[in-house]
């Protein structure tokens, strides 16, 4: 029952293109729906405008419209030839870090060395594994970490190592070893030796908010297809002797 | 220099240093010495910038960034540090190219990366 052509726009472009490097050709086809066909007639009488002619403007091999040398004077250089991208240092723009596009990574603490496992994640953190890496933007990815009842020290440190806090009132010293620590609050040793490694100020404090750290083994970031953290570290594996 | 000047270089200040001429005055003095200052600190924190950067992107193929720029001052490439940071971003191929070749003049860096997760697609 198709008589009515739903088309795109025909949209007479004007004949340079002074659009951003993006949008290298305009083509402009109108399109006829599939029921027209059935006619048998080309429609095409009907409104004489409208023919299958494609308008691209003329491009050089860098996809930028052709200018030709005596109108140069009028356009900058970013119009010209595109970004310099060679000698302005790149800086990420929004859409570089979206936080719903970032890399989710995860890790088993079982038997992994606290500091060496924590310094990794980290530089996962930050992004300073990422050739983009800057360190005035969140670039990172974030992580999880399982089992962290399990982490590992080496020597003494699990009935040596202090972790104080202080109310600020006098007298509010409260100091626990390693162990007590772990049996109250495991997650706590994993945040607070990402925390020490990780920038302080206003950008560490949203990086720190990327680090998700539990207790067993089950964590619900299902959904965000966590992949194994690439550890290259060959001693972060507790060894017992 | 007079007030005008001084209240139109304390656009943006914080509180009454931008209306007020007497803490206008001491604000506008320091950030021109800021400024002075940083347009030395700039040239610093780029190379700096350029050099975390590069070495980011050899540590992806398991070279670390001293190691690379042995190799290539052994084999005379004169590439400067901004120009291997942007390769690094926008042509990771030409980038391992260099990472090679340097990687075959000095190979520095024994261990070649387990393919883990993400170091594996590239």
């Amino acid at each position: 029952m198709a008589t009515t052509i739903p088309t795109s726009a025909f949209i007479a472009t004007p004949l340079r293109c002074s659009t951003g490097r993006s949008s290298a050709i305009w083509v402009q086809k109108a399109q006829f729906s599939a029921s027209s066909s059935s006619l048998g007639v080309s429609l095409s009488l009907k409104r004489p405008s409208l023919r299958l002619v494609s308008v691209r403007c003329e491009t050089n091999g860098a996809g930028m419209p052709v200018i030709p040398a005596e109108e140069r004077w009028m356009y900058e250089e970013s119009e010209i030839n595109g970004p310099d991208i060679w000698n302005k240092t790149w800086y990420p723009k929004a859409a570089d870090h979206v936080n719903t596009e970032k890399t989710w990574y995860i890790v088993d603490a079982s038997d992994k060395i606290l500091g060496r496992m924590a310094s990794t994640i980290a530089n996962y953190i930050r992004g300073k594994n990422l050739a983009t890496y800057t360190p005035s933007v969140d670039m990172g990815a974030y992580v999880i970490v399982i089992n962290a009842e399990k982490v590992a020290v080496s020597g003494q440190k699990r009935s040596q190592k202090l972790y104080r806090r202080h109310s600020g009132r006098p007298g509010g010293m409260k100091i626990e070893t390693f162990d007590q620590l772990q049996k109250r609050i495991p997650e706590r040793i994993v945040e607070h030796a990402v925390r020490g490694m990780l920038p302080k100020g206003r950008l560490g404090r949203t990086l720190f908010t990327h680090l998700k750290v539990y207790k067993g083994s089950e964590h619900p970031h299902q959904a965000q297809k966590p992949i194994p953290l690439p550890i290259r570290d060959k001693r972060i594996q507790f060894v017992k002797k | 220099m007079n007030k005008d000047k001084i209240f139109k270089l304390a656009k943006g200040f914080r509180g009454r240093a931008k209306n007020c001429i007497r803490i206008a005055r001491e604000r506008v003095e320091k950030a021109l010495q800021y400024s002075y200052r940083d347009r030395r600190n700039k040239k610093r924190d780029m190379r700096s910038l350029w050099i975390e950067r590069i070495n980011a992107g050899t540590r992806l193929h398991g070279v670390n960034y001293g190691n690379f720029m042995h190799g290539l001052m052994k084999e005379n490439i004169q590439l400067n540090r901004k120009v291997l940071s942007e390769l690094a971003m926008h042509e990771p191929y030409s980038f391992k190219a260099l990472v090679n070749v340097s990687r075959t003049t000095f190979p520095g860096n024994k261990a070649v990366p387990k393919k883990e997760g993400l170091s594996s697609i590239l």
